[in-house]
């Protein structure tokens, strides 16, 4: 049966990526400052790197 | 609103995704049990997420952050009286008959509870119903990218169709399951951030709680009578009609999500599956209404945000979309409107794995062909798959073609819908109730929500035989209409219970109270344990409750 936590976890990875290099050319909404691509770009990395990382640990189990 | 490249990167990206892990999961259905049950092996954190995201469709997700505009933090109700002491009940108290009668579907239940009349009853209108509540999504869905994004209303409709097909054609319910999961975390990573942006441009909690009227920001203070709040309903409709009533009747008996905790792997997972599904359920409010309420303190302190304007009042359902447009830079927008297709996309993967596992087993093999071999009726579910999906489709477009029909058929199928959860209550408590009972019980449920509405008027609607009393709004006539159809269905199913023959002992074992074992669970930790787990969400609603009074 497919561990459901790895292509869900290298979906967010890879969006997250997306998000990250687009916040690098610091694309701008019109009602706030903040740079909201690199930041939830890098909150899915890290849920990534988790749900990998579990993936990963039930594998060798 | 305006997409760029890298918007629609995100958007392939996830439909790649969802195909592909249907294209993964193929060589797993191998029989009809598979495909339409997903062949009970599905882990408990999967079908609890599916079990909250089944009923998350892009209409709840658009329509809680209207209501957040219009109604306040008051809609938060839906979630902390509606939907989540509804969860725990089917977790403690239910899913024992369910999962430990071994039906394959809700419907099946009814009939080796009841009787065959009972359960063609319910199997055939919730086929109907299912059907038509796809098609009304997907053309509600389709309306909403034609007027944000300018996109084609056929292709909308057409391609979402496809990948749903796609997916659900290929890996069953396991696999409609599984993007379920997806789609959660997708909504909840893809709007989080704009709850947040938005409340803190609102000036947090404290400043939008000084911006706006307090009937807005406190759930409980003003539902002493209906004149005093905007949803216009009085305590007593909102806690039996809409906290018992509706919220049981849909969350404690509806296939499409009860579907969910029966695919899980064990009794002990399938109880724990809506307890679970609770604590993400408690949250959501936060992500889905808050948006709504920091509109409409941003709109009113003139922040440069306003919400569209629409007669004399705003256009609450376009509150989520000019939110996204104003606070999300291209990257973020496609995993918003990403997250919008997911969840319309998984409502209807939802819908469709319901309707062809309940028109398979229920009416084809109850009716047309009992006794066929497994790989036919594998055949039979993955044609009712196409089938389902292309009338979704069709019903799409008479939507788009008759709106009258679509709201009165929305009427009628809560008119259905309001006496169910007595039929399942006494089904499950009261050994004595037979199944002539239970089916004229439904039906003189439902002609009471019928006449109730033909009795009272609310907002102009209602009253086709004649106006006996007026509510002030038509959630409250929605709230009464189901007491009284809940009340009817009760007190008729009692009395024809009593007055017919009793169900013998021997045929009820399994499937009603004190004659069934129940499932033991000492031994195991607490936190794998129903009843614990119960009582920490329990503690945690009138925590949340109080907070927001």
């Amino acid at each position: 049966m497919l561990d459901l936590r790895l292509p869900s976890g290298i979906f967010f990875a890879i969006t997250g990526l997306i998000l990250v290099a687009t916040g690098f050319t610091e694309p701008r909404a019109a009602m706030t400052t903040a740079n909201v691509d690199l930041y939830t770009g890098l909150v899915m990395i890290a849920f990534a790197a988790i749900l990998l990382l579990l993936a990963l640990r039930s594998r060798r189990a | 609103m305006h997409l760029t490249p890298v918007d629609y990167v995100i958007l392939i990206l996830y439909f790649a995704f969802v195909i592909g892990i249907g294209w993964r999961l193929r060589k797993s259905v191998t029989s009809a049990g598979e495909f339409l049950t997903a062949g009970h092996h599905v882990p408990v954190w999967i079908t609890s997420l599916a079990f909250l995201a089944a009923n998350l469709g892009a209409q709840e997700v658009v329509g809680m952050a209207a209501s957040g505009a219009k109604y306040g933090i008051m809609t938060s109700h839906f979630y902390w009286v509606g939907a989540v002491p509804a969860m725990l009940f089917i977790g403690v108290f239910m899913m024992p008959f369910y999962y430990g009668s071994k039906a394959r579907s809700v419907p099946e239940y009814l009939k080796m509870r009841f009787d065959e009349k009972t359960r063609g009853l319910n199997a055939i209108t919730f086929a109907v119903m299912t059907l038509f509540s796809s098609g009304i999504s997907m053309y509600a869905l389709a309306k909403m990218f034609n007027l944000v994004l300018g996109w084609d209303f056929n292709s909308s409709v057409l391609l979402s169709g496809a990948i749903v097909l796609a997916y659900t054609y290929l890996g069953g319910l396991t696999s409609a399951i599984y993007n379920e999961v997806l789609q959660f975390f997708l909504i909840v990573l893809g709007f989080s951030p704009l709850a947040i942006l938005s409340v803190m441009h609102a000036g947090g909690w404290e400043g939008m709680r000084q911006r706006l009227p307090d009937v807005m920001t406190h759930a409980w203070r003003y539902v002493g009578h209906a004149d005093q709040n905007p949803m216009g309903v009085e305590a007593f409709g909102l806690i039996v009609g809409l906290g018992f009533v509706l919220s049981f009747g849909y969350w404690c008996t509806d296939f499409l999500v009860v579907q969910r905790a029966m695919a899980a792997d064990s009794m002990s997972a399938a109880r724990r599956t809506p307890l679970l599904a609770a604590f993400p359920k408690m949250i959501m409010p936060f992500i889905v209404i808050l948006p709504g309420v920091a509109a409409l303190a941003l709109t009113k302190m003139g922040s440069g945000y306003s919400l569209p304007p629409k007669g004399s009042g705003y256009d609450y359902d376009q509150a989520l979309t000019t939110l996204m447009a104003q606070f999300y830079p291209s990257g973020m927008l496609g995993v918003g409107l990403t997250a919008l297709m997911a969840s319309f996309m998984s409502g209807m993967a939802g819908n469709v794995t319901a309707f062809n596992t309940v028109f398979t087993y229920d009416i084809y093999q109850g009716y047309i062909r009992p006794n066929a071999s497994d790989r036919h009726y594998l055949t039979v579910g993955r044609i009712t798959t196409v089938v389902g999906i292309l009338l979704s489709i069709a019903t799409a477009y008479l939507a788009a073609q008759f709106n009258d029909i679509m709201d009165f058929l929305q009427l009628v199928f809560g008119f259905v819908n309001a006496p169910l959860f007595a039929t399942f209550l006494l089904g499950m408590f009261w050994k004595r109730a037979t199944g002539h009972g239970a089916f004229i019980g439904l039906l003189s449920g439902t002609g009471a929500a019928a006449l109730t509405h033909g009795l009272t008027e609310a907002e102009g609607k209602g009253a086709w035989i004649t106006s006996l009393h007026t509510f002030p709004s038509q959630m409250a006539q929605n709230f009464w209409i189901a007491i009284f159809a809940w009340s009817a269905c009760f007190l008729i199913t009692v009395a024809v219970s009593l007055a017919t023959a009793p169900h013998p002992d021997s045929r009820l074992r399994g499937l009603v109270y004190g004659l069934t074992e129940l499932p033991a669970d000492e031994g195991v930790s607490w936190y794998r344990r129903p009843v614990p787990l119960a009582i920490v969400v329990a503690v945690a609603l009138v925590f949340l409750n109080l907070i927001f009074l």
